[in-house]
């Protein structure tokens, strides 16, 4: 069986593909900015509260795309 | 007469002020969704609006929420850990429940899918500007939080 064949043969809704597109940039991206908020926190202690302000700002920019692409998933299906 | 040093973070009262100003926000954005949804669609839009602008400021603000519910914890020996798994698990619950509730939403024939994605992406794109200005406009001070050791006694 040749690759056209095998990919004609998928079946079920396109669209999880769709919701798996939408959730790993904001995973790769959230990912990145805690684990680089964990790394300033344990260099310097003290300055949690400004990093924990700026991973928050980082978070709810990288999230708004996942809310969004999730959200186009389940509208226009 | 001493007090014990305080080792709350100093980002304490910017998220509580993007809470509140988050709040205010989502109830001009359900308003005035919920009065072009009923004038456009009806009653159906009324009520998507209602609950797309919820739904989008309520997870929204589940991050800051959870920021400051991990705070309570900071001092202690495994803060750290306990601030990053309360947060990032609030993250992954907070998207588990959103998909499981717009499946539930999609076919309902209460909803209408276009004024509840709208609604959805200006509630989802208004905190974000809330967010933003108030992260701007606060004013925290560089290590603050750090614990000085106390005076030397003189005796």
């Amino acid at each position: 069986m040749d690759a056209v064949t095998v990919l004609a043969e998928i079946n079920g809704n396109i669209a999880t593909v769709g919701y798996g597109l939408a959730a790993i940039g904001p995973a790769i991206g959230v990912g990145i900015v805690v684990g680089k908020t964990i790394e300033g926190v344990a260099r310097q202690p003290e300055l949690a509260g400004r990093l924990q302000v700026l991973m928050y700002i980082g978070i709810a920019f990288t999230e708004a795309l996942a809310f969004i692409g999730i959200a186009t998933y389940f509208i226009f299906v | 007469m001493s007090t014990a040093p305080s080792t709350q973070p100093t980002s304490i009262p910017v998220f509580r002020q993007v809470l509140v100003y988050g709040g205010i926000l989502a109830l001009a954005i359900a308003l005035i969704g919920m009065v072009v949804g009923g004038l456009t669609v009806g009653g159906v839009g009324v009520l998507s609006a209602l609950i797309g602008t919820l739904m989008a400021v309520v997870f929204m603000g589940i991050t800051a929420a959870s920021i400051l519910l991990a705070n309570r914890y900071a001092g202690n020996e495994n803060s750290i850990g306990a601030f990053f798994g309360i947060v990032m698990g609030g993250w992954l619950l907070k998207f588990i429940v959103f998909l499981v509730l717009l499946l539930l939403l999609k076919d309902q024939p209460w909803i209408h899918p276009l004024v509840l994605f709208l609604s959805i992406i200006a509630g989802v794109l208004g905190s974000l500007v809330v967010d933003a200005i108030v992260l701007f406009k606060s004013r925290m001070p560089y290590a603050s939080d750090v614990v000085l050791p106390p005076a030397p006694h003189d005796d």
